[in-house]
């Protein structure tokens, strides 16, 4: 909403600075987008009186002229002092006043006026045109000013076109800020202070009453809460006069002609669109123009008046003259064949009240966004629509030279009588936490428009207190409950005036769950692996999967969406891997070789039959390049298999999950990994916990991929329930344990998972550690199809040190048991 | 006396070879030359045996002071030397402090998750608990029981992802791209607000309550610099009886403190939004400008970041909550916003492509 404070000076008494409304209208809930000073352009123009004119000695069309600016340019005593300017309209001679733009002056179009020499003399300014001033498009000669224009005055003053424009964004509930009434009276409240508003008034009522050339008739009273109509006959057209252009420019809208610019003008005077119709092209049914408002029929069409053909549903409203033939998109735009052209005689004023949700349907559907439309679907006060048609045809009266009809046809099933709300200023107190006095409060309500009645007691906490009741306006919708007349209270008291608290905390505590504790160790742990955090996309690619090459077993149907904005974000992510090798893509794209990155984010899993899917959170990891780049004491290795799988383990070693065994993946299972290098993580009572490996070539190829990526993926709520806080605690051993290395040399098949078993197993109680040191392949040394592990062992018994003969007897012992269950033989 | 001069000459020899001797080592064999089993010393002292019994304890006190100051000797000298080898070794092992040390390769945390643990340190400390909900919601949740109106433009396709419902048979799938203006095209849709977990929080947890919810959220919007389909925001509520708007300005003051510095303002100004009632936005002063105004704040000195309010009774009540006893306030603040006011972001799309480059600066 457009705002001319000049305009709005006119209605209530506004303060000398526009930027101390500004500050009020933030203060109170306005906001205000801009300030626009239309004189500003105009800085420096001033009116001037032309002393002489002679021709330049240079030049055969331009002229020398002093230029007599008054108190505007003076010499070191104070003396006037002409300017020199050097002129080429045609129209310059001497004695006629005109606008001088003067050194400094910066015209529209960011002209800069300054010093100049016109073939060899100076020129110390610029005498304009219309159109270098923006007034107009005229540019055949200088603009002259009326005889007596006294020199020295500032132009924009002089000319009334000095204002200040402001851009208020109203909130949704606001419907009465869309008006300069609503406006005045939102100052008036503010500033405590009365609004002078006059309107018009039909001077003279003359031919026969509305009710005998009209007739209104409303067929679906849900689409249309009132409609009032009035008819000026013998209208004029032609252009309005200047103040109504000049009203009709700051609200924002192109003058076009007298009649409907007094249309705009009192919409934004009063909030209420209007329509004329031309009266004469509206069917005559029984003798009378006539108007029916009904819903549109399935497949109807109409010409709006922008020429354009518009398909209409049943929810639309329409204006109809014989309950047939559409004449106007009612509240949204008139109908081509009813329009107000150069042969209009008669007139049919329309003030309506359209419901607000239909209209908003109507003009999102069509894509018809209108002043109107905006004001119809926030709400418009169908109480105001006889008073605004009188203040629309006094102006028809005044600006088009219109006969007024006497009558307002008046069709209203809308009516609802005012309810009053009770208001408890106790109440206010409590809520907004502020000492605001009873007065204060029924003031600010009564000068937003509430009539208050006396004093009442009623029940507060337990308490009785004062209260009132309140009526609002017709105009506030948005006050229906003693919480909204809070809100008006606390907004005009000021909440900067409100003294910041903070709760007690007597009665709660807070803090994190466990679950949530151990999400944020989960982070920590995956940082200190050396994984940084990414958040991708919860969408996904309905392609991801198959490209992936993972089966939708146990992975439900997806979350898809109903209106995707893009065709590769129509569903919802059942595997993060997809996102995360998008960003590996990225990366590598962009020159970064090494990329180590987890998420933990959500998967959904549709089902068939059951409307909210299933959510879950799982943790996914994927690393690719290098351990690091290489450093002057430092080698990185390439990322494999066994660094995916060490931060497995370290997470689980720090979730205190213990008995986790890694399984080969099955192929026919993991299709997205390289089989022989991907693991399931299975617990002790067999559930899956998830996986790692390396992606398969075969998907990485899928997202542009060339380089091998390993990566991980686990179910986070499963992680979270089989986490604890501690394992038990083991006494720190405190007699020496006695080390022995042995080497075996064993098939490829044999695991080390297996080895490791068959060591604990044969060592008995006093093998007290088994730790794998080294694996070594020679097909000379060590045989084809065979390899050498190096295990270190620690023999310890808790309650002696170990003689030398106690170790060799058990060691021996180990030896020959698990040569014998592995096949496998001591390397010398 | 023979045996007193050679004690004598033992001790002379002695203490010139400890003073000469260039090691531990050389020093080790003085020792042995001297005091040693087959040492010098060691053999007049074998020797007194030959002594009368009146020589005999003359010479042996000489022996034993001989051997104690020759000891001495050797023990200083150790000493001197070791300090000297400890010094040379010392000197050896000097290094470029100068060249880069070995650092461990730590991962950093994501940005905003950053900013939104800052969050939940921060209300946990004020006694809040931390609730996530559903992504994919119903109507209600999202819309109805916060007292948004059933024609309210953001429930149209335009400003809401709607999602099929498995358990009905019609659901009708739009064209990516080809968004309408129809409001409510399925019962399902994608959160666009974290507001709906404070509705199934109210609904099962009785006042006093205390909460924030940080989280997701989706929304038709195009990625560009400045918006993402999806985003994350950081909403809290708190419910109890004798709440006021002081409160809600209390406790946001904190937290913009928290977030943005103890020395940055606030500002309040009246708004509108459905589930609150009275309803503001809370404005940060500018950090750039301190509230002087410069082009990083429009000019104005502040900087928008919090939509707050009172809950609005109609929202207390669809929970089953008493709005005449309780009162309580709402507020939402987006993580992105955050993120973008704090490191002046030129392009918030970087927050997922997983740009390691743009990840580790954090």
């Amino acid at each position: 909403m457009r705002v001319s404070y000049e305009w709005l000076n006119t209605m209530v008494d506004l303060p000398a600075d526009p930027h101390t409304l500004v500050a009020e209208f933030v203060r109170t809930g306005t906001e205000v987008e801009s300030m626009e000073d239309t004189g500003a352009a105009l800085k420096n123009v001033v009116t001037g009186h032309v002393l002489e004119a002679v021709p330049h000695p240079d030049s055969d069309h331009m002229k020398v002229c002093k230029v007599d600016v008054g108190a505007k340019n003076v010499d070191a005593d104070g003396n006037p002092v002409p300017l020199q300017i050097v002129c080429g309209a045609p129209n310059m001679r001497t004695g006629i006043n005109v606008p001088v733009a003067m050194i400094g002056a910066v015209l529209p179009g960011d002209f800069k006026i300054t010093r100049a020499k016109k073939r060899g003399v100076e020129s110390c300014g610029m005498c304009c045109s219309g159109r270098e001033l923006g007034l107009d498009g005229d540019h055949s000669g200088i603009l002259e000013l009326p005889e007596g224009t006294e020199p020295g005055q500032d132009f924009a003053q002089w000319a009334g076109i000095g204002d200040v424009i402001l851009d208020c964004e109203m909130t949704p509930n606001r419907p009465d800020c869309l008006s300069m009434v609503g406006i005045a009276t939102e100052v008036s409240a503010i500033f405590d202070e009365d609004t002078h508003i006059e309107h018009p008034q039909v001077r003279e009522e003359v031919g026969p009453d509305a009710h005998d050339l009209v007739s209104v008739r409303i067929d679906d009273p849900e689409m249309c809460a009132r409609y009032t109509a009035r008819v000026v006959r013998n209208v004029k057209i032609g252009p309005s006069p200047e103040w109504l252009a000049k009203r009709v420019s700051a609200a924002g809208s192109r003058p076009i002609n007298n009649v409907v610019d007094v249309t705009n003008y009192v919409m934004y005077l009063t909030g209420q669109p209007l329509h004329a119709f031309d009266l004469g092209k509206l069917s005559e049914v029984d003798g009378r123009r006539s108007i029916v408002v009904r819903a549109a029929r399935d497949g109807e069409t109409i010409q709006t008046l922008d020429g354009q053909e518009r398909q209409l549903t049943p929810d639309t409203c329409l204006i109809t003259d014989n309950g047939e033939r559409p004449v106007a998109l009612a509240g949204v735009m008139g109908g081509e064949n009813s329009k107000i052209d150069e042969g209009t005689v008669d007139v049919l004023l329309e003030s309506a009240v359209f419901q607000k949700g239909h209209i908003s349907r109507t003009s999102r559907g069509l894509d018809l966004m209108s002043e109107a439309s905006i004001r119809f679907e926030r709400q418009v006060d169908p109480e105001g629509c006889a008073l605004v048609a009188d203040i629309a045809a006094a102006l028809f009266e005044e600006c088009c030279g219109a006969e007024v009809c006497p009558g307002t046809v008046d069709v209203y099933p809308g009516k609802a009588a005012p309810q009053a709300i009770r208001l408890r200023p106790e109440r206010v107190r409590a809520v907004c936490g502020a000492d605001i006095a009873d007065e204060l409060q029924l003031r600010y309500l009564t000068r937003l428009g509430c009539t208050v009645e006396p004093t009442f007691q009623a029940e507060h906490r337990g308490r009785k207190v004062d209260a009132y009741l309140v009526t609002p306006p017709s105009f506030r919708p948005d006050l229906t409950r003693e919480a909204d007349l809070v809100e008006e209270v606390l907004r005009l008291f000021g909440m900067a005036e409100v003294p910041s608290t903070i709760p007690g905390a007597a009665n709660h505590i807070g803090g994190l769950t466990v679950d949530q504790r151990r999400m944020r160790l989960i982070d920590a742990t995956m940082r200190a692996c050396g994984l940084s955090e990414t958040l991708n996309y919860v969408y996904c690619d309905h392609r991801d999967l198959a490209r992936l090459g993972m089966s939708e077993e146990g992975r439900g149907i997806p979350v898809q969406l109903m209106n995707p904005l893009v065709a590769d974000q129509s569903e919802m992510r059942r595997t993060l891997i997809p996102g995360l090798l998008r960003s590996v893509a990225y990366n590598k794209d962009h020159g970064v070789a090494d990329v180590t990155l987890y998420e933990m984010g959500r998967v959904l899993f549709g089902k068939k039959g059951k409307q909210l899917p299933q959510e879950e959170t799982y943790l996914a990891g994927v690393l690719s390049g290098a351990s690091g780049v290489q450093e002057w004491n430092v080698r990185p290795h390439e990322l494999d298999f066994f660094d995916a799988k060490g931060i497995v383990e370290q997470l689980l070693e720090t979730l205190r999950i213990t008995k986790v065994k890694f399984k080969p993946a099955d192929p026919a299972r993991y299709g997205w990994l390289q089989p022989g290098r991907a693991a399931e993580l299975m617990t002790r009572d067999g559930q899956v916990l998830g996986w790692v490996g390396n992606i398969h070539p075969r998907a990485l190829k899928a997202f542009g991929i060339d380089d091998a990526v390993v990566a991980f993926e686990l179910p986070v709520a499963r992680l979270l329930k089989l986490a604890t806080d501690q394992l038990p605690f083991q006494d720190i051993p405190t007699l020496p344990g006695v080390a022995v290395d042995l080497a075996i040399v064993v098939d490829e098949s044999v695991t080390a998972e297996l080895m490791a078993q068959r060591l604990t197993s044969a060592g008995g109680k006093l093998l007290t550690s088994v730790h794998l040191a080294d694996i070594y392949r020679d097909e000379q040394r060590v045989g084809v199809g065979k390899k050498s592990m190096t295990w270190n062992l620690v023999y310890r018994a808790a309650d002696h040190t170990l003689t030398s003969d106690e170790v060799e007897k058990a060691h021996n012992k180990l030896v020959t048991k698990v040569c014998k269950s592995t096949g496998g033989e001591v390397r010398a | 006396m023979a045996i007193v001069d050679d004690l004598k000459t033992i001790e002379e020899e002695a203490a010139a070879g400890i003073a000469g001797a260039a090691d531990l080592a050389q020093l080790d064999q003085i020792r042995v030359a001297v005091t040693g089993k087959k040492g010098s010393l060691t053999s007049v002292l074998r020797g007194m045996g030959q002594l009368s019994k009146e020589e005999r304890p003359v010479v042996g006190k000489l022996a034993n002071e001989v051997r104690g100051r020759v000891e001495a000797a050797l023990e200083a000298r150790k000493a001197e030397l070791a300090a000297l080898e400890l010094e040379a070794k010392i000197a050896a092992d000097a290094v470029d402090v100068t060249l880069p040390g070995r650092r461990p390769a730590v991962g950093h945390q994501h940005l905003i998750k950053e900013i939104m643990q800052e969050a939940e340190d921060f209300f946990t400390g004020l006694g809040y608990v931390v609730e996530d909900g559903p992504y994919v919601d119903t109507t209600y949740y999202n819309f109805t029981a916060l007292n948004a109106p059933e024609d309210h433009p953001s429930r149209s396709a335009r400003d809401t992802f709607y999602v099929v419902d498995p358990s009905k048979d019609d659901n009708e799938l739009l064209e990516a791209g080809h968004n309408t203006d129809r409001l409510g095209i399925s019962e399902l849709l994608l959160r666009t607000q974290t507001s709906g977990v404070q509705v199934h929080h109210m609904e099962a947890h009785k006042p006093p309550i205390y909460m924030i919810c940080p989280g997701t959220v989706f929304r038709p919007d195009t990625a560009d610099a400045n918006h993402l389909p999806q985003f994350n925001q950081i909403e809290g509520l708190v419910v109890d009886e004798g709440i006021t708007f002081g409160d809600l300005k209390g406790t946001l003051d904190a937290f913009t403190k928290a977030m943005f510095g103890e020395e940055r303002a606030t500002r309040y100004r009246p708004h509108f939004f459905p589930f609150t009632e009275p309803s503001c936005e809370v404005d940060v002063s500018c950090g750039v400008c301190h509230g002087e105004g410069c082009s990083f704040c429009k000019h104005t000195g502040w900087l928008e970041i919090l939509g707050a309010g009172m809950v609005d009774p109609n929202v207390l009540e669809n929970c089953g909550i008493d709005s005449e006893r309780y009162t309580g306030f709402a507020f939402g603040i987006g993580a992105e916003r955050v993120a973008a006011l704090r490191y002046d972001l030129p392009d918030l799309r970087m927050l997922v492509t997983g740009d390691m480059r743009f990840l580790e600066q954090f």
